[in-house]
């Protein structure tokens, strides 16, 4: 029998906060990662449109806290299945706009460990989600990034 | 009346589609010439107990029903039916839960269990079907899916063939516009899971493809 409480993992990481960082942001950042994805909105990319659009300024596209995120450390929840591992996809929940002079605090923790069974048969899912919170306190975007353990061989 | 037996919202971990956009393509489904009057939501591994769909249903006249996919030691089964008695007798997390202890257990607490896209490959009922466990009280496989693979039909086909079961289609799906794409018709009324259950424990019906279904 597998059950969530039979996959074997670090159970103390479940919940508890870990920094990533601190972060300042910039106009040009916004400006060279809108221009780096292709956006041509004009509220992540033109100062005086941006002014006069519902934000009163230029903001952040939603994706642009990945670069704080990517490649960030995080403790090994050590899970005890599988001989192969990789990234299975990320959520990005905006809350509230990112603007230039911005500074971000980001921290993460392991929201949850579970398993599914699919076509390559047994898997083992780590998620973890990453908080972005602004200089008001104010939580700007909550990012869940999944990673997979699985065999390499077919069941 | 066309129900899609096998749809997942945000509420599991591998869809992106919410219960709201599903109503809202099932709008674009009915203005195409098409019928679709409800569908389940059978979210993998677990029951949403505490979702109330009711209102957002009878604000769109359709029936919204909620369901479960789960893992097993023989593939994924579809519940209906789902109770508090049920999921307090089977861990609905367990990905290697027995199916026939699972296919009883539904029966007795007054759902019913169905193995889902029988003919997948690696958890396809197709595959445990014959490995000695008692099946003798699975009486319907889902036979149409709309998320199945080149030759999952096929091996569905041939299943459903040699043991006769009764049959249903669902959708599967994942994202939006792929509510409705296979459903089941039924020949009387649903408005509740209790119903639902009676129906495929003993009603008629059978799966259709949302192109068969042109008014």
């Amino acid at each position: 029998m597998t059950t969530d409480a039979d996959i074997e993992y670090d159970r103390s990481l479940l919940g508890v906060e870990h920094p990533v960082g601190t972060f300042e942001v910039t106009q040009d950042m916004i400006v060279d990662f809108a221009r780096s994805t292709g956006e041509t909105n004009p509220v992540y990319l033109d100062e005086e449109q941006a002014a006069q659009s519902r934000y009163g300024g230029i903001i952040a596209p939603p994706t642009f806290c990945n670069i704080f995120i990517s490649g960030g450390k995080r403790p090994d929840p050590g899970i005890k299945f599988g001989d192969l591992s990789f990234f299975a996809g990320q959520a990005i929940e905006s809350l509230r706009p990112v603007r230039p002079g911005d500074t971000l605090e980001a921290s993460t923790r392991l929201k949850e460990v579970y398993a599914k069974t699919g076509r390559s048969g047994k898997m083992v899912f780590a998620v973890w989600e990453t908080s972005l919170t602004n200089q008001k306190d104010e939580t700007v975007a909550l990012v869940r990034e999944s990673f997979v353990r699985r065999n390499r061989s077919r069941r | 009346m066309f129900l899609d037996l096998h749809s997942h919202s945000t509420s599991s971990d591998d869809s992106r589609a919410t219960v709201e956009q599903f109503v809202k393509w099932a709008g674009v489904i009915r203005r195409k010439g098409f019928r679709i009057d409800g569908f389940v939501l059978t979210e993998h591994r677990k029951f949403d107990f505490d979702k109330d769909y009711s209102q957002l249903a009878r604000d769109n006249d359709l029936l919204i029903l909620k369901g479960s996919e789960l893992d097993t030691n023989c593939g994924h089964f579809l519940v209906y039916g789902v109770t508090e008695e049920l999921t307090s007798r089977v861990n609905f997390a367990d990905v290697s839960m027995d199916a026939s202890t699972l296919v009883n257990a539904a029966l007795e607490c007054g759902g019913i269990a169905v193995p889902a896209h029988p003919g997948r490959f690696g958890i396809g009922f197709c595959e445990f079907v014959d490995n000695g466990s008692d099946f003798s009280a699975v009486s319907v496989v889902e036979h149409l899916n709309g998320s199945n693979r080149p030759g999952e039909q096929e091996r569905a086909e041939e299943l459903i063939a040699k043991k006769g079961y009764k049959t249903i289609g669902g959708s599967d799906a994942h994202s939006v516009s792929a509510i409705g794409a296979c459903m089941t018709s039924f020949d009387n009324p649903i408005a509740d899971a209790a119903d639902l259950v009676r129906e495929l424990r003993a009603g008629a019906y059978r799966p259709v493809r949302l192109e068969e279904t042109s008014t």
